[in-house]
């Protein structure tokens, strides 16, 4: 089985939704220049033409209105964010002309569209250039939002969304991600791939993550296999508007503790979500009350000495775990120290 | 000559015979959808339209019931979308404000003020890769001036060449806030034409004047290759929203009503018409049209209204397997 970067299954992504389909058009802020989107759009403007990958003002609404214009004539735009907080300044064209333009005229329109947005976190991205902001699209129906949390979910994901799927799609790509290796293996041709992933089984503990918190999440379930012989099941939601709602009851029924990881705020975000899905499916399932891991409910702060009380990391979950599993918050089992956690995590050094 | 102004004078009837007609009957209560009525803005849209091709694209606000008529004549859907019924292409969920028919180049009217403006560049940007001549006119008024779209849209345009029509019909208004209490510039045109944008302006509300007009952009831009910004004057008859007149709030004089409907653009095209002795051919063609019209109505209140299943057709794309 072969190995690949995010960053390169983004890179092969971009290059064969130009490639295989001939009315897909690029652009984004930074698209043509020397760093092309962290390295996802180098050389695409040569081999493409300036035609078909370009560069735009700085004008989120107007450029996300361009590619709606040309989705309706038969176009497949993709339209690069280097942060998803920037977002928020086409969020009127998003949600209130991309998500409704086939409902709004009685399905006289499709729009097929991709807005990649990436979330940053680290060497102090600070309020503004840290946000997930994955629940305020998903909550809008029209809008198909995905976490890609591997090489093998990019890869599948845009392949599909470039070539079959026919309204707008917005990918929340993680920064820290760029630079992890995947196992890859050939592309899932016959099956869905807006849908939830079961990444391990277990019978002990499930945990419902997306985006890079499925990453830590096998890296806590690897160490509380090691040291405590605890199996952790992991679904990764991968596409958080259209979740395989039975894969997740199957395995909350299976062993009735369950932990939410998400990239974002807890509140109105994927953990209310997880826990409305079980609440109103199955409220008998859950043995103990739902764990949530989170950020902090704080704007993210700039310096390392707050940064680190914001995000949540494999350490958090493993106590988590350990509390579901002892039923108790004291547990007594030790947690993986710094010195274990260095050998898991590339240090991410700035600028961005 | 006038073939031209006899086809300027169906669609100008056509639009004000249906708008009368809506005021008639809602009343009844069978239209339940906001109205922002055309009336005043029938010679700018028509001027418009006849000066595009049937393939030619257009795209509307909140206020486009002349703009659909102009370009589609078809009061059989319109009346259908106006009572919300499944006979309409929309199967009512459109209503009066976001009205479209991609088969006759309406491509959508948004009820967001200018966000349909970059849409609008975006297909005039396909149409231009596609090399299929076709124009594309976006409709706004002034009001879209000011959100930053619009600059953003026009700045776009501009800097890629993009042969879009901006038609800005300016009434003066947004909802009640006259312009004085919104512009921080005297002439929109003198600004606009500092970018590399074609600008023409006019106060007609003469349908063959603005006609003559678009044919002059469309001519310019073949030329330069640039966009064209049209400044194009229109009183509003009727309410921001709503089929009443409402010269008794106070916030506008009914003697500006008075002045500009002396003008009127049905009016003005009829007496043209009688003025070359064609009197009896306009009584034939508005017979023709209250007909069409009551037919329209007849059909739309007869037909059914979508059952529960349309509810939750057409959100995502027809191959998504969860919802």
């Amino acid at each position: 089985m072969a190995t690949m970067t995010y960053r390169q299954a983004l890179a092969k992504a971009m290059r064969e939704a130009l490639r295989d389909n001939p009315k897909t058009v690029l652009y984004g802020l930074g698209v043509t220049d020397h760093t092309g989107i962290f390295g996802t759009t180098l050389g695409l403007e040569k081999e493409f033409g300036k035609e078909r990958v370009f560069d735009t003002p700085i004008s989120e609404d107007a450029m996300t209105g361009l590619g709606i214009g040309l989705a309706l004539s038969g176009y497949y735009p993709i339209h690069t964010h280097i942060r998803n907080d920037f977002m928020l300044l086409a969020m009127n064209q998003l949600v209130n002309s991309a998500a409704k333009y086939k409902y709004m005229y009685g399905g006289c329109f499709t729009v097929p569209m991709l807005v990649r947005g990436v979330i940053g976190r680290s060497w102090g991205q600070g309020a503004q250039h840290s946000q997930s902001l994955q629940s305020l699209f998903s909550h809008v129906p029209g809008l198909t939002v995905i976490m890609p949390s591997a090489a093998q979910s990019i890869m599948d994901c845009y392949r599909y969304a470039v070539n079959e799927y026919k309204s707008p799609v917005i990918s929340f790509e993680h920064r820290l991600q760029y630079d992890y290796s995947f196992e890859v293996k050939e592309r899932r041709d016959d099956q869905n791939p807006f849908t939830s992933y079961l990444i391990r089984k277990g019978s002990d503990v499930t945990i419902v993550a997306v985006s890079v918190m499925v990453q830590e999440a096998q890296r806590a379930a690897k160490y509380v296999k090691e040291k405590a012989g605890i199996e952790v099941e992991i679904i990764d939601i991968n596409c958080l508007t259209h979740p395989d709602v039975d894969m997740i009851l199957e395995s909350v029924k299976k062993t009735g503790k369950v932990i939410v990881a998400d990239t974002s705020w807890a509140s109105f975000g994927v953990c209310a979500e997880v826990a409305r899905i079980i609440a109103v499916n199955a409220p008998d399932s859950l043995k103990v009350p739902l764990k949530e891991i989170s950020m902090a409910k704080s704007p993210c702060p700039t310096t390392k000495a707050l940064e680190k009380h914001f995000y949540a990391d494999m350490g958090d979950i493993v106590d988590n775990i350990y509390q579901l599993c002892s039923g108790k918050e004291k547990h007594n089992q030790s947690l993986p120290d710094e010195e274990y956690k260095k050998t898991l995590y590339k240090e991410f050094k700035g600028p961005f | 000559m006038s073939n031209l102004s006899m086809d300027i004078y169906r669609k100008l009837y056509l639009i004000r015979k249906s708008e009368e007609e809506i005021r008639r009957l809602y009343p009844e209560n069978e239209m339940k959808t906001p109205m922002h009525m055309s009336m005043g803005e029938e010679a700018i849209v028509v001027g418009v339209c006849h000066a595009l091709s049937h393939d030619d694209q257009v795209f509307g606000t909140y206020r486009s019931h002349a703009l659909y008529l102009a370009k589609t004549e078809n009061t059989d859907n319109f009346f259908a979308e106006m009572c919300g019924k499944v006979s309409s292409m929309q199967k009512g969920k459109s209503g009066s404000m976001h009205l479209c028919d991609p088969n006759r180049g309406f491509m959508g009217a948004s009820a967001i003020v200018a966000s349909h403006i970059s849409v609008a560049v975006g297909a005039a940007f396909a149409n231009l890769r596609l090399k299929n001549k076709k124009m594309v006119a976006v409709f706004f008024g002034d009001g879209a001036i000011e959100e930053g779209t619009f600059w953003e849209s026009l700045n776009l345009a501009c800097l890629m060449k993009i042969p879009v029509l901006f038609v800005c019909e300016d009434n003066g208004l947004a909802v009640h806030t006259s312009e004085s209490e919104r512009h921080g510039y005297d002439s929109i045109t003198d600004i606009v034409g500092k970018f590399k944008c074609n600008v023409l302006k006019e106060e007609s509300t003469d349908a063959e004047t603005i006609y003559k007009l678009v044919l002059k952009a469309i001519k310019l831009n073949e030329e330069n290759q640039m966009p064209c910004f049209l400044h194009l004057k229109y009183y509003r008859y009727l309410e921001h929203v709503g089929i009443n007149e409402d010269f008794n709030i106070g916030y506008r004089s009914k003697n500006e009503y008075i002045d500009w409907a002396k003008r009127d653009p049905i009016k003005l095209q009829k007496s043209k018409l009688l003025a070359l002795g064609y009197g009896k051919e306009l009584e034939i063609i508005e017979l023709q049209i209250d007909k069409k019209i009551e037919k329209s109505i007849f059909l739309a209140k007869k037909a059914p209204f979508a059952d529960e299943s349309e509810l939750y057709k057409d959100i995502f794309s027809d191959n998504e397997a969860v919802i």
